[in-house]
């Protein structure tokens, strides 16, 4: 099975703070994965480097099929099209519906969506996020968890073959939190690889899935899934 | 049973229907409606385009008739009168003619007898006076040397001046200084005219070019989430570029239509004049000068945005 996501001694530095050091791995089809770390470890600048809003410094990295390392900015958009991104502050857009969000992404990114079709999917997809009652409304007049689930029907409707999501459930209560992550698994389970940066220890420990570990730049820890919880030592002994 | 999977064919003519659509909200729907929402700051931006294109339209047509004004000076010239003498020989007047003729610097030769060049005379201020005082006629007849180029008109007089049927005492007379004169006038006023067409594009690119930052800056959410989804790069900064055109074309539009209006104002008020001061500029040519401030204010107005798009939209 090819990677998605192949990053080769991958280093980004901004000026003589490295952000980023001598990063491997690869991300497959269907896998979900965490992405952990402190704070500064470098979790923003690897998801940046996937979604091409920065370069590698050096190394390279293969997205969904390109070489994200050096391809022109011309190509960003149609790379930025195969990878869909759930964000913290959801960025929706405030004069839009959630149906006109979501369809949104869709026509951007492809014009030869009809209105038509961009209805119909983007109904599908707030149904599967379930929101498919809440298509008129405005995103003031959604809850955090909504707005978030928007976003993620506004990631998918494209059916990317990669989901990035950076800090999904930081502004969520734990409840409205553990529904985003069975979305993540829904959407993993159909073939998407979906890579989620996080804080939350106790989602990561409990839903045993592979976890990369940042530590100051550096993937100290690439556990495989089954391998976390409380017994996660035996992986790294 | 196992299902058939059949990939639907999308009709070619809904295909093109869709992204026409698409294209049309995108490019043009957008941007008209953020044209309408910052008509505000745009404000500055249309008055200051408006009168750049009023002033270019104006010294473009000013500029027309200079030069067609030009053509006419240059035409009178270099025009060579050679005076005959009154009692040269018609053999000596004929040679002399066919001499001329057959110079590739003459375009043409015309015989003006005794009557002509009075009566010629006689539409001269001050020379009827003269014409009166005689009992004779005292204006000789002349052949009047249409000369192809004015540099060549000296030569041309030096060739016949001293010519057996050429009057010796007054053989020729032509207006040396009045082109160099025109050229001279029309070379100021060109250099004016561009320094102040010049420094009014400054200005009107400049303005232009803010107020399509405060477009950006106003819409910076909106752009950002539109190149994360994949939006491509034509898509978001297309509607900033119609957003420039809107503008340069309702400046040129009002621009255009006060060049208009002026001209054909003036044309109907006094056309003796125009025709006389203004030569060539008629309601067709006015029309056709509208029509191209309208075009320099599209050009303007999308070539402004694209500047300021370089400048201030991050990829």
């Amino acid at each position: 099975m090819r990677p998605i996501v192949e990053f080769a001694a991958v280093t980004r530095a901004y000026g003589a703070r490295v952000a980023l050091d001598d990063v491997h791995f690869e991300l497959l089809p269907g896998e979900l994965t965490f992405l952990v770390g402190p704070s500064g470890a470098g979790k923003t600048t690897l998801l940046k480097l996937i979604n091409r809003e920065i370069r590698p410094s050096s190394g390279r990295l293969w997205v969904a099929g390109m070489p994200a390392h050096q391809i022109k900015a011309s190509r960003v958009a149609e790379l930025r099209r195969r990878v869909g991104v759930v964000f913290q502050d959801y960025k929706l857009l405030p004069r839009l519906t959630a149906r006109e969000n979501v369809a949104f992404g869709l026509q951007v990114g492809d014009l030869r969506v009809s209105d038509e079709e961009a209805r119909d999917r983007s109904l599908d997809a707030l149904e599967a996020v379930g929101l498919g009652d809440r298509g008129d409304a405005y995103p003031h007049q959604l809850s955090g968890g909504q707005q978030q689930r928007v976003a993620v029907a506004r990631a998918v409707v494209g059916q990317p073959q990669l989901l990035i999501a950076d800090e999904p459930t930081g502004n969520l209560d734990q409840e409205t939190a553990w529904q985003m992550m069975d979305l993540f698994e829904d959407i993993a389970a159909w073939g998407t690889a979906v890579l989620v940066a996080t804080h939350n220890v106790e989602i990561v420990t409990r839903l045993q899935r592979r976890v990369l570990t940042l530590v100051q730049g550096r993937l100290v820890r690439d556990q495989p899934a089954g391998w976390t919880g409380r017994m996660a030592w035996l992986a790294s002994s | 049973m196992a299902g058939v999977l059949v990939k639907g064919r999308f009709p070619r003519r809904r295909l093109i229907q869709a992204v026409a659509t698409n294209l049309v909200r995108h490019l043009f729907g957008g941007a008209a409606r953020s044209w309408a929402r910052n008509i505000g700051s745009t404000a500055p931006a249309i008055g200051s385009m408006t009168l750049l294109l009023l002033m270019s339209g104006l010294v473009g047509l000013t500029g027309f008739a200079l030069h067609n004004l030009e053509q006419v000076e240059a035409g009178q010239a270099s025009l060579l009168h050679v005076y005959l003498r009154d009692d040269a020989k018609p053999p000596d007047v004929a040679s002399l003619w066919r001499h001329l003729l057959s110079d590739a610097r003459v375009a043409g030769v015309t015989y003006i007898n005794k009557d002509q060049a009075l009566e010629r005379a006689q539409r001269i201020p001050g020379l009827p006076q003269l014409a009166d005082a005689t009992e004779s006629n005292p204006f000789p007849a002349s052949l009047d040397v249409q000369v192809k180029k004015i540099d060549d008109v000296a030569a041309i007089d030096a060739l016949v001046r001293y010519d057996v049927a050429v009057d010796p005492v007054y053989p020729t007379s032509y207006d040396k200084g009045a082109y160099q004169r025109i050229q001279a006038v029309l070379f100021g006023t060109a250099v004016a005219g561009f320094a102040l067409l010049g420094l009014l594009g400054f200005v009107a690119v400049t303005v232009t070019m803010n107020s399509i930052k405060a477009a950006i800056h106003a819409r910076r959410d909106e752009i950002t989430i539109m190149q994360l989804v994949g939006a491509p790069r034509w898509m978001v900064r297309g509607p900033f570029v119609v957003e420039g055109a809107i503008t340069g074309a309702v400046a040129g539009v009002v621009a255009g239509l006060i060049t208009f209006g002026l001209t054909f104002a003036g044309i109907a008020a006094a056309s003796g004049a125009f025709t006389r001061f203004a030569p060539g500029v008629t309601v067709t040519v006015a029309a056709a000068a509208a029509a191209i401030v309208l075009l320099v204010g599209l050009g303007l107005g999308s070539g402004s945005s694209l500047i300021s798009l370089r400048r201030h939209m991050e990829t």
